[in-house]
């Protein structure tokens, strides 16, 4: 592993720690004679003595190394390695020998046998001293980096040999594996990296036994080859030929971080700087240490579970782990450095930081463990607290659930008993309960409104309106004719619509096409007839189908008759007239006068007005001029906004945001890609990104910072799109809800149809049951009623003999309330009324979804 | 083999995890169901997960292709820290991570002053993608000045933080939009929208800057920024802010109706603005406009005691909260409101004061209610403290006494009575607030204070029981009871530097209010009261004798005037009667007599003498005086 040393080369002492005992190792000029000087390597083993607290002195001995007197000899390292040959740790000690020039250096490894001999073991020369990453792993093999390369020597080798791999930032380190234990990983160093952006660099590993090369990002991610100080791999298994494996490493940027399998799992900021060694402590049920220790003396444990500091202490010399107690767990030792080192391992501390603590020489006053950095402790509070907080919040959940079955149990309850005793039961609202109702109760407002608007008075003056202008566009597949019209202010008029008649030539009878009529009311000073600047506030659909249902007609606002010019518009499909071979079209303006409006729909009077022809031109091509030129204020181009605001769909949105203002969203729409303002009614955007098929034209109306209303003429799909991106501009809480518009016909009409089928279908199996059971029954009362003649209402006579008719109808139907039926007929009849019924819930459901929000 | 996910990519992972999680906590349940406290621990959570993260970003040198997930791993943990309130830590964390990405594009030595090392950072970044990354981080650079109050640093700021605006608005967020569209596994998420985050700040430092300019003066100043901030997208609660503070300038500039109109304009935006409230209650304080001053004290009593308006608006739901950035001096005493409790008690004296005494009796005794209920708490809030209980216990009384109800009166002085008279200064102990009185202020010390103080209540206790009395027409009970008054009040000698303690006198008071002044007047009273009290049972020697001295120690007494020269009357010295009504009748009243409590108000209550009567009487001896 990587050593940083400064000053001294090889600090003494030398210690390494091994069954419960440590042995010391010491260079020592010995002088046998006076001529000859000969030096040694002594060790020392000590184990500890419970009884006296002390380490004692268990054998020690001596090794000549050198006979030399010029040779310096010095311990490089010393280690416990496992003896691949003898399969016994066995302590080794690497020595030099220095030449007295300088120019080359013998390493020897020597190791401690179990009689206390030293053995040489490896020996080699080298021309440069080895002076940083020296290791000592199992075989024992030494393996150390010069000058970019990494070498290796061990007792299989014999020799020093060199890894066959260019590598910078190498980290060397042993799995415990069966084989290849022994890996070096490096980044590969290509000939132009700089120094400290390799964005590609690839961590390589390679296994000093097999020589074979693989992938280091398995055991530590490339960033971290070239910062990690010193490694310790936790375990290591190949699962499949697959490479498993837990490691910490100590960076030098004052981390401790856990890799499993390459990933980071767990970083720890070291309190210290210079990491050096890190030793694992297994104190048995108390989980595993790890023990860093520091350049500088300083050492730091943590518990490997959850990789927070336990302690950490400073000026300390040596760390070893080891059972020195011999109660089958690991302690590690700290010995202190000394001012005065004339007895080895004075000054001590043997603990495991679970309970087993023996300490000497150390300052009575001073604490032996000084308290982990705050911010640890209150990382463990945090995680406490939130843990303790989770759970309260599960708790309550439960407490809330509780409750609120406990309530509906108490309601229910409550219903039973009132109604066993004919109480009556008085149900809380929805709202007071939290719950929400699948559908509105209160539409009833709505009608009320109607009811007053019809019951205005009005006037009774008739007069025709006045058609300003007639035009037409022809825009992709569609007709657009529109008609401007003055109407005296005095005489409004309702239901106003427009339809294209053909003229067939020879044929007297026209055809009427089928067409979708729009009114524009325009806001123009009634008295000039040629309205300078004419704005679009509302526009009304009215579909109009061929068989016209004239219900739809009433949909429109009637109260907004009081301005007196409009624009009428109908849409109709171009392919029928030109199928027709018809070039000339009538327009006819078909309208109500207002007063019949409150007299009832019995009699309408529907005028019809001709406003003019309309010549087509196939050729000619639909509004070029709006969208080239929205800047244009000319009446072609209020015409031309008129005609597209008919054949877009409209959409109105009103955009709540209870509490978050807007902001000001026309400048944002304004902002968007290819929008201009439409200078002939300037409250109108156009968005025109690419081609008339994605035309859009925006209005936006801000009621107030938090409320806006917003109308969209563009295809379904455009809207979407556009109020998506709408969306993430505006603020998260506001919401979005589709006011009115013209959303396609099959939606709009789903429900009323489903309703209708399923009325119709209802009276007709009913009669159909009825009818079969009772035919002659039937028959006979027909014929009864049909031989009565009608009694006329008016006279007391007639009166008279209505109510006996009447009465005799109930009687009848009070007989006929439980008739008998078939049973299998009357199964068929519910099984069909169920699924008409879903289809009719299936179709208010959505009609309700659309119209309350189109977006949620 | 078996390829390890890269770093980048779990590292993504992990920081979209926890946003995603922290997104959910936020966005699901609704705010009903989540306390502060939770909350709190959830943001822990969050916190220690990001800057977990972060210690595993950080723990490599910096790597081109992860500065985008640091820089976002970067902004979360620091929304986290400034969300509680760790702006150092918050700061430490913006400048290591931006000296990371120095490190990575140039080898610049940064500045340590701020301004300085953000400008070299922005200029280092240039037009790279990590553009918008960088000032995002600006961004909470600006949350943290704002929230710490570097109010100069922002405006010396003001260009860059512009700018930034401009450029995260010019399409980048939609850029980013779409990016997150593509491939939103991959993309770092954030915590917080920035976008939000820029709207907040910049409606934030527009408010902090008027209300700053507001109490240097700069009103007109201050009034344009607030302008164009109310029109910013912000939460309702910032958006009154800026009315609110809109209204105070115009009030500044004197401009108490268009001040008005803003304040309303707060309140509609934001109900729960209860400072637009107050503010126009004092607007209306000054304008003299009484009834709507009642008006708003009432709305804002009941706005007050509704429960959420305690508790601030979107409690929790929100990561950095508007209230987090907004703490300088100047806005915090804009918005503060003084307590429910003080608001009733000044609706009360307001309605006593102003004829409208049976809605400040109930007042009153809700505030007592109120009191007797949470006596501990809710008396110590912010704001003018309420006066002390017998002072209330008096008013109160004088209030029901107002509104004809004599017994509730003297229930309630029955209270101050006992409980105050067993601490009541003895004789000994009377000469003290002598002592040490300085006649030149006429303010006794505070020493003796407490006991001259409780004295006076006590006195003031009896003169109302003796008021009671006489609207009960008890008159003997009457006597009693102002003498009981009179007794005590002379007990408290007055010291002049330099002289022997003596009795005062009237012309020894200096200024309205002081002790001395309500000890006179308390002694007037009860000297008027005793002798009105006499003259109804024909003792007319004691009642002139009474009337004449009250008269001395409190000149402006109207009723012992009256009574005085009625008694004279009586006793046939006609002349000296009449000159007593005159001199009474051209006394003019008080200004300042609303400055002292209630109770020591002439009482209404008593037997009234009809002033048409008594000048028909004039009338009737003018020729005899002429003659």
């Amino acid at each position: 592993m990587e050593r940083l040393l400064s000053g001294d080369l090889y600090p003494s002492p030398h210690r390494l720690s091994l069954c419960g005992k440590i042995i010391l190792f010491d260079c020592k000029r010995a002088s046998a004679t006076h001529d000859s000087e000969r030096s040694e390597l002594i060790f020392c083993s000590l184990s500890f003595e419970r009884e006296v607290n002390a380490f004692v002195k268990a054998a020690d001995g001596a090794a000549v190394i050198s006979r030399k007197r010029s040779a310096r000899v010095d311990v490089v390292k010393c280690k416990c390695a496992i003896n691949v040959q003898k399969r016994v740790t066995t302590p080794c000690v690497l020595v030099t020998k220095k030449s007295k020039k300088g120019l080359s250096f013998q390493y020897s490894l020597l190791t401690l046998s179990s009689s206390n001999r030293l053995e040489s073991c490896i020996e080699f020369k080298l021309p440069y001293q080895m002076r940083d990453n020296v290791s000592i792993l199992r075989g024992p093999t030494v393996a150390w980096s010069h000058a970019g390369n990494v070498f290796h020597a061990s007792l299989q080798t014999g020799e020093v040999r060199q890894i066959p791999l260019q590598l910078s930032h190498c980290v060397i380190g042993e799995l415990p594996l069966h084989t290849e234990q022994v890996f070096v990983l490096g980044l590969q160093s290509l000939p132009d990296q700089c120094s400290n952006t390799h964005s590609t660099g690839q961590a390589l590993g390679y296994f000093v036994q097999s020589g074979q090369v693989f992938d280091g990002n398995m055991i530590l991610p490339h960033p971290y080859v070239c910062i990690t100080r010193c490694i310790l791999v936790l375990s290591a298994e190949k699962v499949d030929d697959v490479l498993k494996s837990a490691v910490v490493a100590a960076t030098s940027n004052q981390q401790l971080v856990l890799f499993e399998n390459g990933i980071v799992k767990d970083v720890c900021q070291l309190p210290f700087d210079q990491p050096e060694n890190i030793q694992v402590v297994n104190t048995g049920r108390n989980g595993c240490l790890l023990v860093i220790s520091f350049h500088q003396g300083h050492v730091c444990a943590m518990w490997k579970e959850t990789f927070q500091i336990a302690s950490h202490w400073s000026s300390v010399s040596s760390v070893h782990v080891d059972d020195f107690l011999g109660c089958g767990t690991d302690q590690m030792l700290l010995l202190f450095k000394d001012r005065d080192l004339t007895e080895p391992l004075e000054k001590f501390l043997l603990t495991d930081l679970c309970g087993i603590s023996y300490s000497r020489g150390q300052d009575s006053g001073a604490p032996t463990t000084p308290p982990p950095p705050p911010e640890n402790d209150l990382l463990t509070l945090r995680a406490l607290e939130s843990r303790l907080q989770s759970g309260l919040t599960v708790l309550q959940e439960l407490q809330r659930e509780m409750r609120v079955k406990s309530r509906v149990l108490q309601q229910s309850v409550q219903a039973l008993t009132n109604a066993v005793s004919g109480r009556e039961t008085i149900l809380s609202q929805h709202e007071q309960e939290g719950l929400v109702a699948l559908w509105d109760c209160d539409d009833d407002d709505e009608d009320e409104k109607l009811k007053d608007e019809k019951t205005q008075d009005m006037p009774a003056v008739s007069s025709q309106p006045q058609v300003d202008k007639l035009w037409h566009r022809i825009a992709e597949e569609r007709l657009v004719v529109g008609v401007m019209l003055t109407t005296d202010s005095s005489v409004p008029v309702a239901s106003v619509s427009l339809s294209i008649l053909t003229e067939t030539g020879q044929s007297s009878t026209p055809a009427v096409i089928q067409a979708q009529s729009q009114v524009f009311w325009l806001p123009a000073p009634c008295s000039s007839s040629s309205s300078s600047s004419s704005s679009l506030p509302s526009a009304h659909t009215f579909s109009e189908p061929a068989a016209k249902r004239s219900k739809q007609h009433n949909v429109g606002r009637p109260t907004d008759l009081n301005t007196c010019r409009l624009a009428v518009t109908a849409v109709a499909r171009l392919t029928p007239l030109l199928i027709s071979g018809c070039v000339k079209c009538r327009v006819m303006l078909h309208y109500v006068q207002r007063r019949d409006a409150f007299a009832g729909v019995s009699n309408p009077t529907p005028v019809v007005l001709h406003c003019g022809q309309v010549a087509l031109d196939i050729h000619s091509n639909f509004q070029t001029q709006l969208l080239k030129t929205p800047e244009l204020k000319t009446d072609d181009a209020r015409e031309d906004l008129l005609s597209l605001m008919a054949l877009l769909d409209r959409w109105v949105f009103h955009i709540d945001s209870p509490d978050h203002s807007l902001g000001d969203v026309d400048s944002w729409i304004h902002k968007l890609a290819g929008c201009r303002r439409i200078e002939a009614s300037p409250q109108y955007l156009l968005l025109n990104s690419s081609g008339p098929s994605a035309l859009m034209l925006l209005h936006w109306h801000q009621i107030s910072p938090f409320q806006g209303e917003l109308s969209v003429h563009a295809s379904q799909l455009q809207t979407l799109q556009f109020l998506d991106s709408l969306l993430a501009y505006l603020p998260t809480s506001c919401s979005i809800r589709s006011v009115r518009g013209t959303r396609g016909q099959g939606a709009a009409q789903m429900l009323p149809l489903a309703l209708e089928k399923e009325l119709v279908s209802l009276r007709e199996c009913v009669s159909l049951l009825l009818c079969e059971e009772e035919e002659e029954e039937e028959e006979e009362k027909r014929k009864s009623l049909g031989h009565e003649e009608t009694p006329e209402p008016g006279s007391v006579k007639g009166l008279q003999r209505c109510r006996e008719v009447f009465q005799g109808d109930v009687e009848r139907s009070k007989t006929r309330l439980s008739p008998l039926v078939d049973v299998w007929r009357y199964r068929r009849l519910t099984q069909n009324m169920s699924k008409l019924q879903l289809d009719g819930d299936l179709a208010a459901l959505l009609d309700l979804d659309a119209q309350r929000t189109l977006l949620s | 083999m078996h390829q390890p996910l890269c770093l980048l990519d779990s590292w993504s992972q992990e920081n979209n995890e926890a946003v995603n999680k922290w997104k959910q906590l936020e966005g699901g349940g609704d705010a009903l169901t989540r306390d502060q406290s939770q909350n709190h621990s959830r943001l822990i959570w969050c916190s220690s997960e990001f800057h977990k993260l972060l210690r595993k970003i950080q723990g490599i040198p910096p790597i081109a292709d992860h500065t985008q997930l640091e820089l976002t791993v970067v902004y979360n943990a620091c929304v986290c820290s400034i969300a509680q309130s760790q702006f150092s830590e918050a700061e430490l964390l913006l400048t290591r991570a931006t000296e990371r990405v120095l490190q990575m594009t140039e080898d610049d030595s940064a500045a340590s002053d701020p301004p300085v090392f953000w400008r070299t950072a922005l200029k280092s970044v240039g037009n790279t993608a990590l553009k918008p990354r960088v000032l995002y981080l600006l961004c909470l650079q600006w949350a943290i000045w704002l929230a710490t109050c570097q109010l100069k640093t922002i405006q010396g700021f003001q260009d860059e933080l512009l700018s930034v605006f401009e450029t995260l608005s010019a399409g980048v967020w939609e850029e980013e939009r779409s990016a997150s569209r593509r491939k939103s596994s991959d993309i770092p998420l954030l915590v917080m929208d920035q976008r939000r985050l820029i709207e907040l700040l910049q409606i934030c430092t527009l408010i902090a800057q008027g209300a700053e300019r507001l109490s240097e003066g700069q009103s007109s100043e201050a009034l344009s920024g607030l302008h164009t901030a109310s029109a910013l997208p912000a939460p309702r609660t910032l958006i009154a802010y800026t009315h609110l503070l809109s209204g105070s300038c115009l009030a500044h500039m004197s401009r108490p109706q268009m001040a008005l109109q803003c304040y309303r304009m707060a309140l509609e935006t934001d109900s729960r603005c209860v400072c637009a409230l107050y503010q126009s209650m004092l607007i209306y304080r000054q304008l003299g406009n009484t009834q709507a001053e009642i008006q708003a004290l009432r709305l804002l009593h009941s706005t007050l005691m509704l429960p959420s308006a305690t508790e601030p608006a979107l409690a929790g739901a929100h990561l950095l909260p508007p209230s987090l950035l907004l703490r300088s001096q100047s806005l915090s005493s804009l918005l503060s409101v003084p307590a429910a409790l003080s608001v009733l008690h000044s609706l009360a004296l307001k309605c006593v004061l102003h004829e409208r005494v049976s809605e400040g009796v109930e007042c009153y005794l809700d505030l007592l209610a109120a009191l007797h209920s949470e006596d501990q708490h809710g008396v110590h809030a912010e704001g003018p403290p309420l006066p002390k209980l017998p002072e209330l216990y008096l008013q109160a009384g004088a209030a029901l006494l107002m509104a004809r109800r004599p017994a509730d009166c003297m229930a309630l002085c029955d209270e101050v009575i006992t409980t105050s008279l067993e601490l009541l200064p003895g004789k000994v102990v009377l000469e003290e607030p002598v002592e040490k009185c300085e006649a030149e202020t006429g303010t006794l010390c505070a020493e003796g204070e407490d006991r001259v103080g409780m004295l006076l209540w006590v006195g003031a206790a009896y003169l109302l029981q003796g008021h009671c009395h006489i609207h009960l027409r008890d008159w003997k009970q009457a006597v009693t009871h102002y003498t009981r008054c009179f007794n005590l009040l002379v007990k408290v000698h007055f010291k002049k530097r330099g002289c022997q303690p003596q009795i005062p006198s009237a012309d020894m008071v200096g200024m309205q209010g002081t002790d001395l002044c309500i000890l006179q007047r308390l002694k007037g009273l009860s000297l008027a009261g005793r002798g009105i009290s006499f003259t109804q049972i024909d003792q007319n020697r004691e009642a002139l004798r009474d009337l004449q001295l009250s008269m001395q120690a409190f000149p402006e007494c109207t009723g012992a005037g009256l009574w005085c020269g009625e008694v004279l009357w009586r006793l046939g010295r006609r002349r000296e009667a009449v000159a007593c009504w005159e001199k009474t009748w051209s006394l003019t009243p008080q200004s300042s007599v609303q400055s002292l409590s209630v109770y020591l108000q002439e009482p209404q209550s008593g037997p009234l003498l009809d002033s048409t009567e008594l000048r028909r009487r004039i009338q009737e001896l003018r020729p005899t005086l002429s003659a």
